[in-house]
């Protein structure tokens, strides 16, 4: 478990009008709605995609208290229209031990229903041996 | 189109981007808990939080993304949503009763102007840097062709 190279199973989740109106306002972002509202589009926060992918992610590791996140990498390919269908796809990319602790480096990918990539990100954890 | 909407003359090496300001409570970190589906017990347990080197709740890396997220929508428009790139370290803790700021400024341009790369952070009322990193920005996405 948890070796370079090991996949998780995929993670599949919607971003309705209600779960991206509690994260607008639990975000408090106001550019996102006035940008929507500039160019007639009801577009998901783009964080919000990367927030739910990671918390499957998060989920499908069992990360035991004390793990650190120490970095995060993301790429957002496309903006996602409320309501799209997404599948998260994660593995492990790099694995090290150092000092009593476990270094991992995860890549994922966020997809469509087409399996177009969406966004891509790569998250830097460690993990207390 | 306004100001700090991704054309390729509003922005130059050396501009600062549109700063935001939030005052993080334990409320808003349980919304985001709510919102996000993270309840681990860092964020949202007081006592538990105690118990650990924090020695109090933290607010969740990733809402600490957001804010910046919403500080590149805000400068960048759509570019930002179609083919933005964030590269971060996370290098403090957010806490209940923090006034946070995200800033950034830009670092470096190439493609005649329509790749835009800048410094970001977010950093507490006492100018501790608890998110330190880079983004970039392809402006052509703007026009739907990124």
């Amino acid at each position: 478990m948890l070796e370079k190279g090991h996949r998780f199973p995929p993670v599949f989740f919607v971003l309705d009008e209600a779960a991206v109106h509690d994260y607008l306002e639990a975000a408090e972002d106001a550019a996102l709605p006035e940008l929507c509202r500039a160019q007639g589009q009801a577009w998901a926060p783009p964080m919000a995609v990367a927030a739910l992918a990671l918390r499957g992610l998060m989920e499908a590791m069992g990360l035991p208290p004390g793990t650190v996140h120490g970095s995060q990498e993301f790429e957002f390919r496309r903006p996602v229209v409320v309501g799209e269908r997404l599948a998260s796809r994660a593995w492990v990319a790099h694995r090290s031990q150092r000092s009593g602790w476990l270094a991992l480096a995860v890549e994922m990918e966020v997809a469509d229903e087409a399996g177009q990539a969406v966004l891509a990100g790569r998250a830097g954890v460690l993990i207390p041996q | 189109m306004r100001p700090g909407k991704s054309t390729t003359e509003t922005w130059a090496i050396g501009r600062e981007l549109p700063s935001l300001s939030k005052a993080l409570t334990q409320e808003k970190i349980d919304c985001y808990a709510r919102a996000s589906g993270d309840f681990n017990p860092i964020h949202v347990d007081p006592a538990f939080a105690a118990t650990t080197p924090f020695g109090g709740t933290i607010a969740h890396g990733m809402l600490l993304l957001a804010y910046l997220s919403e500080m590149l929508t805000a400068a960048f428009g759509r570019a930002w949503l179609s083919g933005g790139r964030l590269k971060v370290r996370f290098k403090g803790a957010g806490r209940p009763g923090d006034t946070l700021t995200v800033r950034g400024r830009v670092e470096r341009m190439q493609d005649e102007g329509r790749r835009v790369f800048a410094t970001v952070e977010c950093v507490n009322q006492a100018g501790e840097a608890l998110v330190a990193g880079d983004a970039e920005v392809r402006l052509a996405g703007e026009n739907g062709d990124g």
